[in-house]
């Protein structure tokens, strides 16, 4: 059906704006109000959810032209579903599916982003939607993890691109590992022959690339009978947990983000946090586990005739209610001396980190911007760092930081963790 | 109409680059009109070249804010305000703030907040402009329409600067009017198809006092926020009455009496709509308080200055509903609908709830006049609405009309729509033909007359001729025609 | 030149005056303003008498001049500018249509004077938000037009408040209605389903009713005029509030109108206090002995429903804010006493005039202002005034809050004699001097009169511009008191 199926929803667009702001019950002042970065880059309102809306629509009456400013249009956005849940606070109506479904439209008809096109080539060529130096296994030398394509584990850490390969983040994986290790969990990790996770391809709009990505994955898996996955990538956690469900692959195996799982290791008593580290941060919700990491909804009916916009069986819209908010901000709380001051914007109005959607490839340049933005709202809240569940997160932060000569410090919430046990 | 490169180029020159695009592609999201090009200015020194650009060359311009809706013939130059959002100043001792187009209500709302103020806020909601014209739920004690502008920085359309009132004189915008002739007489925006011509840069509004919390206690996730505790000092109820005469003698006695924050004239629809997260809820709720109204009825807040004013207050609501034999809605008693209630009916969040969700579109039938007055006409647009309820063109909602008073009911607002499947064309040619009717009806019977669209010669006639006179004010200041008929309404 | 007779065969031979004596008396005014003797007078009884007057007058390019409130007149606005011109005298034009209490409404021809006003809309249950003691010749509808400051801000929603809608003819002679009485149809069809003609704005976008306010007869004849009412209060409770220190006193000013605890509430100095409420030399000098610098007046009123309770409410909380400002309310202020006042501001004053009544003349300085800015102007007034020789303590100082506290009328008021040409030129001096300084020091004239209209209005040329513009549409002949605005 593709984004056929959603014309309803791109007609139904009654322009209110709503898609360029937080919630309007959550404005609380004039700074820190938008909630699209594509929009308030680019000010033009087919750089909003709604503008992107108004233009399927016409695109799917009278056929697409795709033009430069078109792919410059579908391109700068991180399809961080901020527009989606701002939407749907009143609205019944499917924003980011049809935002999704058209890039995977504008790459199936061959309108490609080069800089897209050359990561996805990598990622056919190594598994990786990062560049590859070394092996992906290698962060994990001598810690004597399970290999979970050598031996059956309850519990697999997806460790993901970012985090094995790049060298500033790695310190991730190995914070990861000595929080599972301290609370006795058995888990393993695929090692150099885990891949992909496929999320981020799907968001550039390589579905089949995704497709390949998640049946390795899951092969994997089952292979390996895993119960749990385990992932510290946002990313990862939005690709096994909600996309593999919407494409029927996930089967029975419970996805939980790192979060969740410390959360859930605190509360059995099998984590104990007891170093004071003294910090004032804020806590930023990556998109990908916070309004979007809710689970897949599954359904199938039609709309019932007559005025009123309602469905047989009852259609119940993913607004990014139940996104991951509370576990992360949990495990903060939990660790003695750290003191969460919390920004304007959070949980499912969130403002990006700007890596989301491939832009980070793309379009580097707004990656920046957006997370400049970000970190100015973290500067305002008086904290000395901004804590993250994601690797894309803390790069983009990093870099933006660096842009820009903030002394604002980037924890992602495993770093905090391992140094407080 | 595309512009030649020579003329691109001088608006271009203006704005830069980035801020300037004629390509077909936006076009869709620009309510799908061919526009010349559309803009960013980020100044009134901006705006000002741009519109002597436009006389120059003979170019149609208008200026939009979040632009929900408007009328916009092709071939305009198209001034999307969005990078003129500033507030440019709050004046707590003198209750007026000063804003730039692009800021919306919401933004304007939670700073006012902050220091104990508040203002009119538009009843399509938080999400539209604080500077423009417009009514709203809170009018009972902030007044509306085009009462609360107070000096007004407006770009002619020959491209001058005009500083209405203290502005122009003295470099304050406390007062909009004079020396001499207001010139509010004329710039007041948003009522098509007569919108002034040119372009509002900055504008001054009134403020008012707010007696509640410096931002609302928000907990939960979206869609449904609730509030972690209630003020002492206010209270939401919604009170349905035996008949229309009833509920009409409690809201002018409540009125006359000076006691409520805010009385709007819900129907048990809008409020189900209001307090439900999806259609489906929405519409058992209205099943469930349709049921459970006598009749028709009102959502007041009541807030006091002080505990002995607030005891006063729910006093005096209680008695008057008492005496025109009122009921509260039991249902909407509970702490977490009237916290719901308290904060969107305060801060105008969920308007679109009301009117686009149900069925994606609205027809609308707004008057602002005399309220006794077009309650009753109004009676009978809800009557001719049940058969098209009945025949599925369009979402029950009982046949009902909504309004409140203006102004502690010196002035009023009724209002009465469909909401349909604007993709069902037999749905929508019923809920044309239904406007059509009752809005002649309005007009021959001499309640009032419905001013969108073209005016006949028949209603020029009986209406004072009042569009020949606007017709020769617009050629007036705008001789080169650079404005055009339409615009922005919210 | 009009011909005489078709004059009479408008409004009747023995409406159109040509006496000398007559036509003496609309030459001058109290004000500084040049003498010009008119031609004539004439007085219509009919609205459509009007239009045929202002027909006539376009075909023989006849200032008109018109004049709806009796003697004496204070602005110049009624003497005319040009030679030639017939005073259109509206006070035969003096129905009151109708006072309905359910809408808080009444309709009213222009020779309607608050006098006659008052006790009609009384006897249903309604008041008018009045001006400070109005001389009692003064027509309601002139006050109105001449956006006259109102003592209850707090009810003045729009600065054009209290008028509701409007019946006219412009300049060119063509009929309009403002607001809600444009149509549809006329007023009589609109009476029968119920319209009373009570809303404002429009049709459509334009709000014409503000361009026919502060033109002072210059854009057209207004014929009858809806004003609104507020209801009558089952209970009032008058207040004073004196102090030397006027910032604070503006402070509470600004709460109780922000809260919407008060009808009337302003603030006089004592020499105006004295002015008003003395009845001759030995009082005045008695009162003002007895009384602070300024003094600030409220009412807390109760309406239908438990109003000693909602007194009761206010009192407390108005306590808690004087208690803040180092205030205190009181019933009486030196030998005045709080009834003193609420009896007298809501009645048109008693004759004679407070503000002639103990020199004979009163010149009056009025601009709009703000909060932060009235200490330093009254202060350069009194300055302005010692240094003329005019003794600052005998400046009379009026300021009311207008349009629910967003800004401030400030009026100084110099009492002189009229005989006495030395005091006269001083204080005509005086004035020009104080006029100038006044708007260096943001005092905005958004009302002017007199000879300092042109610097007024030329001060903001880019508003002039479009005013004049809009001035040639209703008015395309100039036939409407030329050489005043425009």
């Amino acid at each position: 059906m593709g984004l056929e199926q959603y014309e309803d929803d791109v007609n139904i667009c009654c322009r209110c704006s709503c898609c360029k702001f937080i919630p309007m019950q959550q404005i609380v002042g004039r700074e820190y109000t938008y909630i699209c970065p594509s929009i308030s880059r680019y000010h033009y309102h087919s750089y909003s959810g709604g503008g992107r809306l108004n233009i399927l629509a016409a695109g799917l009456k009278n056929g697409f032209n795709y033009t430069d400013r078109l792919l410059d249009i579908v391109y700068n956005c991180q399809l961080c579903g901020a527009c989606g849940a701002s939407c749907n606070y009143a609205m019944d109506m499917e924003v980011q599916q049809p935002l999704e479904e058209f890039r995977i439209k504008c790459v199936e008809e061959g309108q490609t982003n080069p800089a897209l096109q050359k990561v996805i080539k990598g990622l056919r060529k190594t598994g990786s939607m990062v560049e590859t130096q070394g092996k992906r296994g290698a962060w994990a030398s001598g810690l004597k993890l399970k290999d979970a394509t050598k031996e059956k584990v309850d519990v697999l850490y997806h460790v993901g691109c970012l985090t094995s390969y790049d060298k500033n983040m790695q310190k991730l994986a190995k914070a990861t590992a000595k929080i599972l290790k301290k609370a006795g969990v058995k888990f393993g990790i695929a090692g150099d022959a885990e891949t992909c996770c496929g999320g981020r391809a799907y968001q550039m709009g390589y579905r089949n690339d995704f497709l390949k990505q998640a049946k390795k994955n899951m092969a994997l898996i089952k292979k390996a009978g895993v119960k749990t996955v385990v992932t510290s990538c946002a990313d990862g956690y939005h690709a096994f947990k909600v996309l593999y469900d919407q494409h029927d692959l996930k089967g029975n195996v419970e996805v939980l983000h790192i979060s969740e799982y410390i959360d859930r290791l605190i509360k059995q008593g099998k984590l104990n946090l007891k170093k004071d580290l003294g910090l004032s941060v804020t806590y930023h919700d990556p998109c990908r586990l916070g309004r979007m990491g809710e689970p897949w909804i599954h359904w199938e009916g039609q709309k019932i005739p007559g005025g009123q916009h309602i469905f047989d069986p009852p259609k119940e819209y993913r607004r990014g209610t139940k996104g991951t908010y509370e576990p992360p901000r949990e495990v903060i709380r939990s660790i003695p001396g750290v003191n969460l001051t919390e920004m304007t914007r959070i949980k499912e109005y969130a403002w990006c980190c700007g890596a989301g959607g491939g832009v980070i490839d793309s379009n580097p340049e707004f990656a920046q911007w957006t997370a400049k933005e970000r970190i100015d709202e973290a500067m305002s809240t008086g904290a000395e760092a901004i804590v993250t569940a994601c690797p894309w997160c803390e790069k983009t932060f990093n870099e933006a930081i660096r842009g820009s000569g903030s002394s604002m410090k980037v924890f992602d919430i495993v770093e905090l963790v391992a140094k407080a046990i | 109409m595309a512009l030649s490169k020579e003329v691109y180029r001088e608006f271009e020159d203006v704005v830069g680059p980035e801020y300037i695009c004629d390509d077909p592609t936006i076009m869709p999201s620009y309510h799908g009109v061919e526009h010349a090009a559309v803009i960013f200015p980020e100044n009134t020194a901006q705006v000002q070249a741009l519109v002597k650009l436009c006389n120059k060359h003979k170019l149609r311009i208008a200026a939009i804010s979040t632009a929900w809706t408007g009328m916009f013939p092709p071939g305009l130059i198209y001034l999307d305000m969005r990078r003129m959002n500033r507030i440019i100043e709050i004046n707590e001792k003198n209750m007026y703030a000063v804003v730039e187009p692009y800021v919306i209500s919401g933004q304007l709302q939670a700073e006012l907040f902050k220091r104990g103020l508040h203002m009119n806020m538009k009843g399509a909601g938080s999400n539209c402009t604080a500077l423009l014209r417009g009514h709203g739920h809170l009018d009972q004690s902030t007044g509306g329409d085009d009462r609360n502008h107070l000096a007004v920085e407006w770009i002619t359309p020959e491209g001058e600067i005009v500083r209405t009132g203290a502005m122009g004189s003295t470099d304050e915008w406390f007062c909009g009017d004079g020396p001499g002739p207001s010139m509010r007489a004329i710039i007041s925006s948003a009522v098509p198809p007569g919108v002034t011509p040119g372009i509002f840069t900055k504008t001054a509004v009134k403020l008012y006092n707010w007696p509640g919390p410096s931002k609302w206690p928000i907990q939960g996730i979206s869609p449904k926020y609730t509030l972690a505790e209630l003020p002492s000092n206010m209270m939401a109820r919604y009170y349905s009455f035996p008949s229309v005469e009833k509920m009409w003698e409690a809201e002018i006695k409540l009125g006359e009496n000076e006691i409520c924050l805010e009385l709007m004239g819900f129907n048990p629809a809008m409020v189900a709509a209001n307090i439900t997260t999806c259609n489906e809820d929405d519409a058992k709720m209205f099943q469930k308080l349709n049921a459970e109204s006598k009749g028709p009825g009102f959502f007041v807040i009541i807030a006091g200055n002080s505990s002995a004013d607030f005891a006063y207050r729910k006093k005096v609501l209680e008695q008057i509903v008492r005496d025109a034999d009122g009921e509260s809605m039991k249902s909407l008693e509970d702490p977490e609908i009237e916290g719901i209630l308290l904060c969107q009916c305060t801060r105008i969040s969920a308007s679109i709830r009301e009117t686009f969700r149900p069925g994606g579109a609205f027809n609308s039938i707004p008057i602002m006049s005399q309220r006794d007055l077009t309650i009753r006409w109004a009676v009978g647009a809800g009557e001719a609405k049940l058969p098209l309820i009945e025949k599925g063109y369009i979402v029950d909602d009982g046949g009902a009309f909504f309004g409140w008073g203006v102004e502690q009911g010196h002035l009023g607002k009724t209002e009465i729509f469909c909401k349909f499947n604007p993709r069902e064309e037999e749905a929508a040619a019923a809920v044309t033909k239904w406007q059509q009717e009752q809005s002649k009806r309005a007009f021959d019977e001499s309640y009032f007359a419905s001013l969108f669209g073209p005016i006949s010669p028949e209603v020029s006639k009986k209406m004072s001729g009042f569009n020949v006179w606007w017709q020769k004010i617009v050629e007036a200041v705008d001789p080169n025609k650079v404005a055009p008929q339409g615009g922005p309404l919210v | 030149m009009i011909d005489k007779k078709k004059l009479e065969q408008i409004v009747g031979p023995r409406n159109v005056v040509y006496k000398q004596k007559a036509l003496e008396e609309y030459s001058k005014d109290m004000s500084f303003v040049n003498q010009v003797r008119p031609a004539c007078m004439v007085r219509p009884k009919q609205a459509n008498e009007v239009q045929k007057i202002i027909r006539l007058a376009n075909k023989t390019q006849t200032p008109l001049i018109p004049v709806s409130s009796g003697p004496p007149h204070f602005r110049g606005d009624t003497v005319p500018s040009a030679g030639g011109a017939v005073i259109v005298d509206l006070s035969r034009m003096n129905k009151v249509v109708f006072v309905d209490r359910p809408r808080r409404n009444a309709m009213i021809e222009p020779g309607v004077t608050f006098g006659d006003l008052i006790p009609k809309a009384k006897k249903e249950g309604i008041r008018l938000n009045m001006p400070l003691l109005p001389r009692k010749t003064k027509s309601v509808i002139g006050s109105v037009l001449e956006r006259e400051p109102v003592l209850m801000p707090g009810y003045q929603w729009d600065i054009s408040d209290p008028l509701a809608c409007a019946g006219l003819y412009f300049g060119n002679g063509d009929e309009f209605r403002t607001g809600q009485a444009a149509g549809p149809g006329t007023i009589k069809q609109q009476w029968k389903v119920g319209g009373v003609q009570k809303a404002p704005y429009g049709p459509g976008t334009a709000s014409l009713h503000r361009f026919i306010q502060g033109a002072q007869g210059s854009v057209g004849i207004v014929t009858w005029m809806s004003i609104r009412c507020e209801l009558l209060p089952s209970l009032e409770e008058p207040f004073l509030v004196g102090s030397s220190d006027l910032d604070k006193l503006l402070d509470l000013t600004s709460w109780l109108v922000r809260l919407r605890m008060v009808t009337e509430c302003f603030i006089l100095n004592d020499t105006n206090v004295a002015s008003i409420f003395a009845r001759n030399v030995g009082d005045y000098r008695k009162i003002k002995d007895s009384l602070p610098p300024y003094v600030l007046y409220y009412t807390l009123p109760g309406y239908d429903y438990f109003p000693e309770e909602r007194i009761s409410a206010n009192v407390t909380d108005i306590s808690k804010i004087n208690q803040r400002l180092g205030l205190s309310a009181e019933k009486a202020m030196g030998i005045v006493s709080a009834i003193d006042v609420i009896k007298a501001i809501q009645q048109p004053c008693e004759d004679p005039y407070w503000k002639i009544r103990h020199k004979g003349a009163s010149e009056d300085i009025f601009f709009l202002t703000i909060h932060d800015k009235i200490d330093d102007q009254i202060g350069a007034m009194k300055d302005i005034a010692n240094k003329a020789g005019y003794p600052a303590s005998d400046l009379g100082i009026y300021i009311q809050s207008t349009v629910q506290g967003t800004s401030y009328h400030c009026e100084f008021n110099l009492f002189y004699d009229p005989e006495s040409q030395v005091e006269a030129n001083r204080v005509k001096g005086l004035s020009t001097t104080a006029f100038k300084t006044l708007m260096n020091k943001g005092a905005f004239f958004s009302r002017p009169y007199g000879n300092n209209i042109g610097a007024i209005m030329n001060r903001d040329s880019a508003t002039l511009d479009v005013v004049n513009k809009l001035k040639n549409i209703f008015d395309p002949n100039h036939v409407m008191n030329p050489g005043k605005i425009f």
